[in-house]
Order: structure tokens, then C-alpha cells, then sequence
């Protein structure tokens, strides 16, 4: 009988390595062609050299070139929250067209836990950038505290001006 | 909708949508109490009773006392960058009694639409007309009869208030004492106290400032330094652009 | 001398409407084929786990393919880990299809292999991690470490480590065996180590996908097994049958029987043949747990077991006190009657091997004729039990032979019966449609095997019950 056993064994692992095979081509195909997200992908393998400090997301996190599961869809995908020597983090990783397009790390606030891009930095801008927000639907002037004397020179008077008579 | 101007704390207040009388006197009367009981200027102010030593902090009223705690809440925020204590020690409340009024301001005015902007800061509710957000234009400190830009109010971001090395003198203590590194800091948050503090915390401390608390605050930040040159957050960047 | 106390035997009908041995052999192997089947599928399974992720396509130069060698090894390996776990648990149905012998045999033979899949794991991932992004692999354990659950996940490997290591047979020689036990109760805290890392890393595992059900099912059944069939189960039959020594007999030089009060010991010996593991609470016995065979088919208050004295354990064990409490697991082995495959019972026994021969014989239903009995000795010193034995023979229309004598020279017989000419088959002319049961001390079981193997009798007719001397 352990023949039986044996012979057995041997057809039923074959059929679960292809059955396995045929999954994973068909996961494979159903991807678009130009599947990114490996080594460059959020989950802080040791890909990334040096000391990352844990910098890995949760569940949608992949290591390396082992791939995620399942056929990617468009929209962001958020990873399990995770404690890092920089606070709570949050990796959301956004896919358009099959490929990830941005990675957003993602920091809770001591503010009511509204959770901002960590990257709130200031950075520079260039005038011409601000500029063409110019509106004229201004309805007050915010500027550095001016006095009542120096009011009487300013944008909001002749704001205030045009809305006592609008 | 109806606006209004008055005077009040050494600068000029204007008002879009306090529809009744009522309203106003409502708002004149916030207003007016905060400046006789902090203003430093004034020769009897409870404030400067404090600062003569004829009052003790121990013995002044409950208000005063709130402001002073809160505002030494922020001192601990802020790393010091903002601080209700001019360098000589004296208690100097300034820098967030117009946001503490305008906040208080603000409840009185109810949930409608309203605009509301105290010497240059703005807190606003609701929409202007037609149900476009209330726009705030930036001026543009090398050049104060132009605007730097206009930034609408969205996404919960009621107030916007700006400080400065400004046409008052630099009533902001910078630390250091050295020159400021910004002539103009805008902040954009969900309540006037925090963009106030905020504002005058980044004036204060520089860069190493603006970006620790822009990491830790829910805000958006434009700053001009002195050289001329614009930083700004993320966010501002997306209201620029719409 | 007479032996009080020894249970009626309460002779169950011959086989009347019960399907035929033949029949229950083909249904048992059947069950343990699938068994069998189950545990090897289970390593594919867990690689297939790996490739119905796509991860495949991800193979495009050494070092992806290093890495998903090392995520296909983990997967194994872990696999391989809980089976042990299953295997060791001592869950009834495998013990009844397979026997517990014959588990944790399977049990010994996975521990190396499992080990060494689980190094590989290791060293191919940091070797695929290093190798894709061109850093030397020692220095990427140190970012590894940072991963979350990875330190403790080293802990495991470390834990899994010491276990095998202590459980080769020349390591452990040295130790006594329950300080061995308890170093190897750590592959407990092993498996449950390594579970966090495997959760949280990796895209195989990952959050949503049926492979994360599919292994932590795995991870439930086998810690569930254990908790259930290793620990409940034994505690609260202990509890429930209220054992306690009544008193100790000795019916030979070195051997004892201990008789036992109980409620509803009855069940404790439905089949004869198998074997419990004892332990008996005083201050001098209890961390020893013995496997002993029931020597008599127990009643509802009574049952009986037989130690022979080896060694400090064993003495000690025969030096309890009426009163002692005692705590057991089991039934189990397939030394009994439901392990039949054949019409014909032949049973040789020798030394301790008597006690569960004794059992057998009593328990089994039995026509007359259809059981031959063989007892063996070296000495007339060793026929403690036999006086039972001839007894239960006569009761249950048995034939019984004795064999008395020296060993002789590459048998298992007396030198008498060798000299003339006596085999397996002139004692058991049917020896082809017989089930053998032979039960004996080792050396010596083992040749009356070898014997019936030489003689052509098929491996399933024949059923083995050694004891270590």
C-alpha cells in the first residue's frame, strides 16, 4: 500500500505545482505588461541600503523582487499603519494604469490624527508661480498687521471701499 | 453682503456679513473688551497693571489667565520660537489676543457666511457669494500696493494670518536678535490662534523653525525672505494653481 | 503465585456481523494513505503558495531568482515544521491509521531537512537581497534586522536551532531525556516566533490574499492539534478517570504490577495491546512520564499495568505508594485487535512483550482456533505472566507453545528448537493468511521479524512492539 501512498503523492504534488504555475501566469497576465514596483517598491527591504529605520509598509509592502499578490488596480492602496523610530507611518502607494505612480509616506498628526504628507516642507517657489493666482474676486487683504493710520493707504480700504458701494 | 470698518486695538477691522446691527455691536463689543483688558498701550489696561507690578498675576481675572496659560502652551509648541515674554520679561499678550478675539469674534458670529479681517488677519465662514470660497489676497511685502498672490479658503482652512517685519516695527522679538530671515510669513489653518502663533513663531525663528512646524502642523505656509525669495508648502502650491 | 484482582475476562462475541479483517485493513489503509498523501502535498502546496502569486515573473537575473528560492524554501520549511507539530501531537486519527510509532518516526525524519530549509531561507535571501542591489550580503543583515518582527523571527531560527541540535542522537546521549524534553517544548515558542515575520513581510503572505487564510489555517490546526490532543485531552481524561495506585505486586525479581482504581476505567482499554503514558505524582516520580501497556483488559474500577525494573525510573516507579494519584494520555497504538488484516492471529512474545501480548489475546474478539500464541524465554525466571497467558489461551480456544532456552546463535529461538528445526511456519502453519504480532525486547523483536519478512510474509501482516531491553 505505501506504493500506492507514494505514486499518489508524487501525481498530486505535481498537479499543485502546475495548478500553482498556471495561477501565477495567469495573475501575471492579468497586470499590465510594465509591472513596476519591484526594489523601488515602499516595503523597506534591505534593498535600501542603509539605516532606513523600519520605513516599511505593512501589507502591501513587497520585499525585493518577490512581487505583489493579486492584479493591481487603479487607486491608492494604503499599508497598515507601523511604528517607526520617526513617529506612526503609513505608506499608500498609488497605482494608475497598472503602475505605481507615487508612494506617499504618510505621517499621523498630534493634531486630531488628520494624517498630512510628511513632505509639508516648505520649499521654494517662484514668483511667476504665485502670481497667476491673482483674482479679482479678493475679498480681503491678509497682510502683517498694519495700523489704523497706514490702513487708510492700503489694498483693504479700497476693498472695503468697493464693497460698501457694491 | 454688508460691510462693515471699525477701530479697534490700533488697527482697522472689516467685516463682510454681519448682516443685523445687532451682529456688529456683538463683535465691536468682543473686541472692545479684549483691548481694554490687554492692551499694553492703554494706561489701565489689566495687562499693564501686570507689567507696572500694581496687579499680580495670581489675582487677575480669569480670562487673563487663560490667554497667558495658552499662550505659554504654545511657547512649549513652538520651542520658544513664539513666547509671551518680551526679552526684558515682560508679559506681552500681543501676539495672540487679536487671534484670541477674532476666534471669540467668530462664535459670536454664528455658522452663516462671514469674512472677518483684524489689521491683516482673516477668519472666514461659510462662502462668498454664489458659493464661491471667501479669496484672500497676499500683499506683497517689497511692493505693498501690489498683491503677492490670492489664496482661496478650502478644505477647512478658515484662517489665514500673516506676520511680519512690518510698517509697525518689529514688534516680533526675534530670536537672536539678529535680522529676521522672513519679512513676511502667511499662515493657513483650521483657527486664527494657530496661524497666528504659527505666523509668528516662523518670523521669529527662521527656517529651522518653518520646517519643524510644518512637519508637525496641519498648515500651509507661504514665506518671503528677505532676499525676495518665495517658499511655500505643498498645499499653497495646489491653491495657486487651481 | 496467584494474582488477585486480575479482570474477568469479559470474552467478546467471536466475529459475528463485523466486516472481515480484510476489509477493515483496506479501509484503515485507505485512510492512512491519505494520510501519507496529505503530509507530502503539503511542501508542493506551500511552494504553490509562492508560485500563484506571480511571483515567477519576477525571476529575471540571479538575484531575484536567489530571492524567490528563498521565499520558496521559508515556505517549505515552515511547512515541514508544522506537519512535526501535527505529527507529534498525537492526534487520534493518525495514531489509529498510522500508529504513533510510525508519526513520530516522521516526526524524527523532517527535523534535519526542516532545519536546514529553514538556514537556507536565510542565507538565500539575504544572498537574493544582496545580489540584486549589489550590497555585500553580511552587511544587509543589519537593515534586515530593522524589518519589522524580524528580530524576533531570528529568535525562532536561534529556538529551532537548539531544538535539533539537542535531538541528534549523539547530543542527545548526554543529556538525561526530560531535561531533553524540555529544551525541546522550545520549538513551540520556535514556530510561534517565526509567525509575526511571515505576516508582515513579503507579498506571498500578503493582507487579502487566500494564501494568508490558507497559512494561517495551517498554523491553526497545528497548534491546535497540540493544545487539544497533547494537552486538553490528556488533562481532562486524567481529571475525569481519577486514577490512583491501590497497591504494587511483585510477580517476579524485577518485574511489577501495578494495579490501579479508577471510574470508568473501561474505556481506558477498549482494544487490548495499546499502550498509555503514565505519570505517578510523588515527589520522586513525577517528571518522568512512562509508556506502559495495560497488562489486562480493564473493568470499570480496576486495570492493571506491568513495569520490569531497568533502571532508577523504573524502579522507582515500582515503589509507589497506594494512594499515589496518576495521570495519563492515551490510549494509544495499534498493537490491537482494529489493526487485523488476516483471518489468523499468530502472536510471539517474549520478556515485558508478554503484557501487551496478554492484552491482545484477552481483548481481541476471537474465534476458536484462530489465535496461536508463542511465548519465549531465556530462563525459567522470565515466565512471569504466563500462568495468564495459559489461562486466556485455553478460555479463548488458543494454542500455546512455550520456548524455553538459551538463545541460539543468529535466531531469535532456543537453541533446542533451532537444533531441531523448528521455523515460523511449523508453529504457525497458516503464517501466510496470519496477522504477526510480535512484542519483545528489541534486538530480539526484530529478528523474529526479519525472519517473517524472509519468509515472505507481506509488511502489513506483520505488527511490531518493541521495548528498549
Amino acid at each position: 500500500m505505501r506504493r500506492r501512498a507514494a505514486v499518489a503523492s508524487v501525481i498530486a504534488s505535481a498537479g499543485v505545482l502546475i495548478a500553482g504555475f498556471q495561477i501565477g501566469s495567469a495573475v501575471t497576465a492579468a497586470r499590465t505588461p510594465s509591472t513596476t514596483g519591484t526594489g523601488t517598491a515602499p516595503g523597506g527591504s534591505a534593498s535600501n541600503s542603509g539605516t532606513s529605520g523600519g520605513t516599511s509598509s505593512g501589507s502591501t509592502g513587497t520585499t525585493g523582487s518577490s512581487g505583489s499578490s493579486g492584479p493591481a488596480k487603479d487607486g491608492t492602496f494604503t499599508g497598515a499603519t507601523e511604528q517607526t523610530p520617526f513617529g506612526p507611518m503609513q505608506v499608500a502607494a498609488v497605482i494608475s494604469g497598472g503602475k505605481i505612480t507615487d508612494v506617499k509616506v504618510l505621517q499621523k498628526t498630534n493634531q486630531g490624527g488628520r494624517s498630512v504628507q510628511i513632505s509639508n516642507q516648505a520649499d521654494p517657489m517662484l514668483r511667476s508661480e504665485v502670481l497667476q493666482a491673482q483674482s479679482a474676486n479678493v475679498s480681503m487683504i491678509g497682510g502683517a498687521t498694519y495700523t489704523s493710520e497706514g490702513y487708510l493707504m492700503s489694498l483693504q480700504a479700497a476693498l472695503d471701499q468697493a464693497g460698501f458701494t457694491g | 453682503m454688508t460691510r462693515a470698518t471699525f477701530e479697534t486695538m490700533g488697527t482697522v477691522v472689516s467685516l463682510e456679513g454681519a448682516e443685523s446691527p445687532a451682529l456688529l455691536g456683538a463683535v465691536r463689543a468682543v473686541f472692545d473688551a479684549a483691548d481694554r483688558r490687554f492692551s499694553l498701550y492703554r494706561p489701565h489696561s489689566e495687562l499693564r497693571r501686570i507689567a507696572d507690578g500694581s496687579l499680580e498675576l495670581l489675582d487677575s481675572s480669569a480670562e487673563l489667565r487663560e490667554v497667558y496659560a495658552t499662550a505659554l502652551g504654545w511657547r512649549g509648541e513652538t520651542g520658544g520660537a513664539f513666547t509671551p515674554h518680551r526679552p526684558d520679561g515682560t508679559v506681552d499678550l500681543n501676539g495672540i489676543v487679536k487671534a484670541w478675539a477674532m476666534a471669540e469674534a467668530g462664535r459670536a458670529l454664528g455658522d452663516g457666511d462671514w469674512c472677518l479681517n483684524v489689521g491683516g488677519d482673516v477668519l472666514v465662514s461659510g462662502a462668498a457669494g454664489s458659493g464661491a470660497p471667501w479669496v484672500v489676497g497676499i500683499v506683497d511685502p517689497a511692493d505693498r500696493t501690489g498683491l503677492l498672490t490670492a489664496l482661496p479658503l478650502v478644505g477647512g482652512r478658515r484662517a489665514a494670518a500673516t506676520s511680519g517685519s512690518a510698517e509697525r516695527g518689529d514688534h516680533i522679538w526675534t530670536r537672536g536678535r539678529e535680522a529676521a530671515e522672513f519679512v513676511q510669513v502667511t499662515v493657513l489653518a483650521d483657527d486664527i490662534v494657530t496661524a497666528d502663533v504659527l505666523a509668528t513663531a516662523i518670523v521669529s525663528g527662521g527656517s529651522t523653525t518653518l520646517n519643524d512646524l510644518t512637519a508637525r502642523f496641519d498648515v500651509d505656509v507661504l514665506t518671503v525672505a528677505r532676499s525676495g525669495e518665495l517658499r511655500a508648502t505643498p498645499g499653497i502650491r495646489e491653491l495657486v494653481t487651481r | 503465585m496467584t494474582i488477585q484482582n486480575v479482570s474477568r475476562p469479559v470474552l467478546p462475541q467471536s466475529s459475528g456481523n463485523r466486516p472481515s479483517p480484510r476489509a477493515r485493513f483496506r479501509r484503515r489503509s485507505a485512510i492512512s494513505d491519505l494520510l501519507v498523501v496529505i503530509a507530502w502535498v503539503s511542501g508542493p502546496v506551500a511552494a504553490s503558495l509562492y508560485l500563484a502569486s506571480g511571483g515567477l515573473a519576477d525571476v529575471k537575473n540571479v538575484g531575484s531568482f536567489l530571492t524567490a528560492l528563498g521565499i520558496v524554501t521559508g515556505l517549505i520549511g515552515t511547512d515541514f515544521i508544522l506537519l512535526m507539530l501535527v505529527l507529534a501531537a498525537r492526534v487520534p486519527m493518525i495514531d489509529r491509521a498510522v500508529g504513533h510509532d510510525r508519526a513520530i518516526g516522521l516526526h524524527r525524519q523532517l527535523g534535519k531537512p526542516a532545519l536546514y530549509l529553514i538556514l537556507g531561507h536565510a542565507v538565500l535571501l539575504l544572498a537574493g537581497y544582496g545580489a540584486s542591489s549589489g550590497i555585500n550580503p553580511i552587511a544587509e543583515i543589519g537593515p534586515m534586522l530593522t524589518l519589522p518582527d524580524m528580530i524576533t523571527a531570528v529568535v525562532g531560527t536561534a529556538l529551532l536551532i537548539a531544538v535539533v541540535v539537542t535531538s541528534l542522537v549523539a547530543v542527545r546521549r548526554r543529556f538525561p531525556y526530560e531535561f531533553w524534553h524540555v529544551i525541546h517544548l522550545l520549538s513551540y515558542a520556535a514556530v510561534i516566533f517565526a509567525l509575526p515575520h511571515q505576516l508582515s513581510i513579503g507579498g506571498t503572505l500578503a493582507e487579502g490574499t487566500v494564501q494568508r487564510v490558507y497559512w494561517i489555517g495551517l498554523y491553526v490546526l497545528a497548534i491546535g492539534a497540540i493544545v487539544i490532543f497533547r494537552f486538553a485531552v490528556p488533562l481532562f481524561k486524567s481529571w475525569a478517570h481519577d486514577i490512583r495506585v491501590q497497591q504494587v505486586e511483585w510477580i517476579a525479581p524485577d518485574v511489577a504490577s501495578i494495579h490501579l482504581t479508577g471510574r470508568d476505567l473501561r474505556a481506558l482499554g477498549a482494544a487490548g495491546g495499546e499502550f498509555l503514558i503514565w505519570r505517578f505524582w510523588t515527589a520522586g516520580t513525577w517528571w518522568h512520564s512512562h509508556p506502559i501497556s495495560l497488562s489486562a483488559v480493564p473493568t470499570d474500577h480496576r486495570a492493571r499495568i506491568t513495569v520490569r525494573v531497568l533502571g532508577r525510573g523504573t524502579r522507582r516507579l515500582a515503589t509507589v505508594k497506594p494512594g499515589t494519584r496518576v495521570s495519563f494520555a492515551g490510549p494509544y497504538g495499534i498493537f490491537t485487535d482494529a489493526a487485523r488484516t488476516s483471518p489468523k492471529l499468530a502472536i510471539v512474545a517474549a520478556g515485558i512483550g508478554i503484557t501487551p501480548a496478554r492484552a491482545l489475546l484477552e481483548g481481541s474478539r476471537l474465534a476458536r482456533g484462530e489465535a496461536t500464541v508463542l511465548v519465549r524465554s531465556s530462563t525459567d525466571d522470565e515466565t512471569f505472566l504466563w500462568s495468564e497467558m495459559r489461562k486466556l489461551a485455553e478460555a479463548r480456544g488458543a494454542e500455546l507453545f512455550a520456548m524455553v532456552g538459551p538463545r541460539a546463535r543468529n535466531s531469535w529461538m532456543s537453541q533446542q528448537d533451532a537444533a531441531r528445526g523448528v521455523t515460523l511456519r511449523s508453529v504457525f502453519p497458516d503464517l501466510d493468511r496470519s496477522d504477526l504480532y510480535v512484542c519483545g525486547p528489541q534486538r530480539w523483536a526484530e529478528a523474529v521479524v526479519a525472519d517473517a519478512r524472509a519468509a515472505g510474509l507481506p509488511e502489513h501482516q506483520i505488527h511490531l512492539e518493541s521495548f528498549e531491553l
